[in-house]
């Protein structure tokens, strides 16, 4: 599964709680949509550390990195392909 | 009348028409602008309604929602700030409850909202961007200037309607009056020494007491506003704490603890940041103090309030707050305090009881719930439901509360509302809601079910819940049960759940 498929299933199943992938589109801001909140996206952020072997620091923790599905996948491709 | 909010919001705009009242993100605007917006607005208002009127605001905090908020005021209207994370079937009950006769709102909410409202009151709409056939907000700014006659509002007259959790389900409406707001938002000024060269960073939402009472303590001396709608991202609001040299700060116990979890404080340059105040409910004392450790300049101001106080009690003093570790301090100017047991008289120091309190910031009552009133004022004090003692020297400890009611983040949540919607799920035989302990939020929501445990049923708990519920009332956890512990009379004893 792809690193962008893997980030969409998680989502899906754990904040929108659906199999129906309309549901969500990548480029969905979770903030202005309401998907997910401050302790959401820690829990997001759990999960790509555990699920891609990364580290996210304190600073990276910004909308251009983790507001959506599209910005999240750039930013863990990047982040293995620096590892 | 030249105490009361609009009109000191005029003066200091005619003071300083050049300052910054609000900036946000790129926008930035003058007390002289917002005043000009304000002035254009309360025209336009004249025509859609009648001094006593509600007029309910359905958007983010913004320049829009205080320009708003400040026009609806000047033209004799009653500000009600609805929740904006609600879903449409609860704005549209208090829309109803409170008889708005005027809606103004974003897009985005005003597109959950426009099939459902009745015709006369769609008609009087207004939109914070653009909708075809609904009147926008932009143009009424631009309109050519009409010079309105002054509407005459008193301290006694209706101000604002502030909705809160109620532990019946639905929530209440706390009707403030001019005079209310007025003399707790120049207390707090006079305790906080806020200055017109203050700028002050809110992440409250406009539509709580608190968040309201920021806003207005602040543009009301001439100090200006900078807005952050979410801590989602924290380090952002670090980073524009420091690039606009930020000098006071407002959070509930969790915006502190997510500062301390997810950001670099101690590599931030905050030397402007004079002080931090902190309420909504009690904070871990140890983490206080390593926000102070952090962040050594600046005070950190403990205080203690209540919607139905227009915002604020009380407040400890950061010269005590080593030495009072736990307190949440005296009462602050024109307010008094008082400890009662359930006889209604007076305690001694070190007896804990109901915290009952008098002041001309005590709400006018709950919008049409006259017996909710009576409870709550008795003999002229509000009762506020809050268990509490004094010490010898008067200083206020809090213990706990005298009603059910989760507080996770900033708010405050019924929990009786989440179990009604989750009884609602087929196969669910019974349900609790509880508060259990989060390190970030204070307290997140458990969901305690009767039911065979069932993955399967745990998810449509869930669904049904996304469906139904606001993001922040969505259970974290949702455990499965045999039997509820209960007293004899058969209630569920949710203590002892956990």
């Amino acid at each position: 599964m792809s690193a962008r498929q893997t980030l969409r299933s998680f989502i899906l199943e754990n904040y929108l709680f659906t199999d129906d992938a309309s549901a969500l589109a990548d480029a969905d801001s979770f903030l202005e949509k309401g998907i997910l909140d401050s302790t959401g996206i820690m829990e997001v952020i759990f999960f790509i550390e555990e699920q891609f072997g990364i580290k996210v620091d304190d600073e990276e923790m910004i909308p251009d990195n983790l507001d959506s599905v599209d910005h999240l996948t750039a930013f863990v491709e990047l982040k293995k392909a620096a590892a | 009348m030249s105490d009361l909010l609009p009109q000191r919001l005029l003066a200091v705009a005619t003071q300083y028409p050049e300052r910054c009242a609000i900036r946000q993100g790129s926008t930035e605007i003058s007390f002289g602008v917002l005043a000009a917006k304000i002035r254009a607005l309360d025209a336009a208002l004249r025509a859609r309604i009648e001094p006593g009127e509600r007029v309910a605001l359905v958007m983010e905090n913004s320049v829009d929602y205080v320009a708003s908020c400040y026009a609806v005021w000047l033209s004799g209207g009653v500000v009600v700030g609805l929740n904006t994370a609600l879903k449409p079937d609860d704005l549209m009950w208090q829309i109803e409850h409170c008889a708005a006769s005027c809606v103004i709102a974003d897009t985005r909410r005003w597109q959950e909202l426009d099939a459902r409202l009745p015709e006369r009151v769609r008609a009087c709409s207004i939109v914070a961007g653009a909708v075809p056939s609904v009147v926008a907000l932009d143009d009424l700014y631009r309109a050519p200037f009409v010079d309105v006659a002054p509407v005459v509002i008193s301290a006694d007259s209706p101000a604002q309607i502030i909705y809160t959790s109620g532990t019946t389900g639905r929530p209440k409406g706390v009707l403030l009056s001019h005079g209310n707001l007025a003399s707790n938002i120049v207390a707090i000024q006079d305790y906080l020494g806020i200055r017109a060269d203050d700028v002050a960073m809110c992440v409250l939402p406009f539509f709580y007491s608190f968040g309201n009472s920021v806003l207005h303590s602040h543009l009301t001396v001439g100090s200006g506003l900078v807005l952050e709608n979410s801590l989602m991202y924290p380090q952002t609001v670090v980073q524009q704490m420091q690039a606009q040299q930020v000098t006071a700060f407002y959070g509930v116990p969790s915006t502190y603890y997510i500062l301390l979890a997810r950001t670099q404080l101690e590599g931030a340059d905050l030397r402007a940041l004079r002080y931090c105040a902190q309420a909504g409910g009690a904070m871990d004392p140890v983490r206080i103090e390593r926000f102070c450790a952090a962040l050594p300049q600046l005070d950190f101001i403990v205080m203690y309030g209540q919607t139905e106080a227009s915002a604020r009690l009380s407040w400890l003093p950061p010269v005590d707050r080593q030495r009072k570790q736990g307190s949440v301090g005296l009462a602050i100017p024109g307010v008094q305090l008082s400890i009662r047991g359930e006889d209604g008289a007076e305690l001694e120091a070190g007896s804990t009881g109901e915290v009952c309190v008098r002041g001309a910031n005590v709400m006018l009552g709950y919008w049409q719930d006259a017996d909710a009133t009576q409870q709550a004022i008795r003999g002229g004090w509000l009762c506020t439901g809050d268990l509490g003692y004094r010490d010898a020297d008067g200083y206020l400890y809090l213990i706990g509360r005298s009603k059910e009611m989760i507080k996770s983040g900033a708010h405050r949540i019924s929990p009786r509302e989440i179990e009604e919607v989750i009884a609602a799920v087929p196969g669910v035989e019974d349900v609790a809601v509880i508060g259990i302990d989060d390190e970030l939020l204070g307290q997140s929501i458990k969901a305690c079910v009767i039911a065979s445990e069932d993955d399967a049923l745990r998810r449509q708990i869930l669904r049904q819940c996304r469906e139904h519920l606001p993001l922040y009332k969505m259970p974290k956890a949702v455990d499965f049960y045999k039997e509820f512990p209960r007293t004899a009379s058969g209630k569920i004893q949710k203590h002892l759940l956990t």
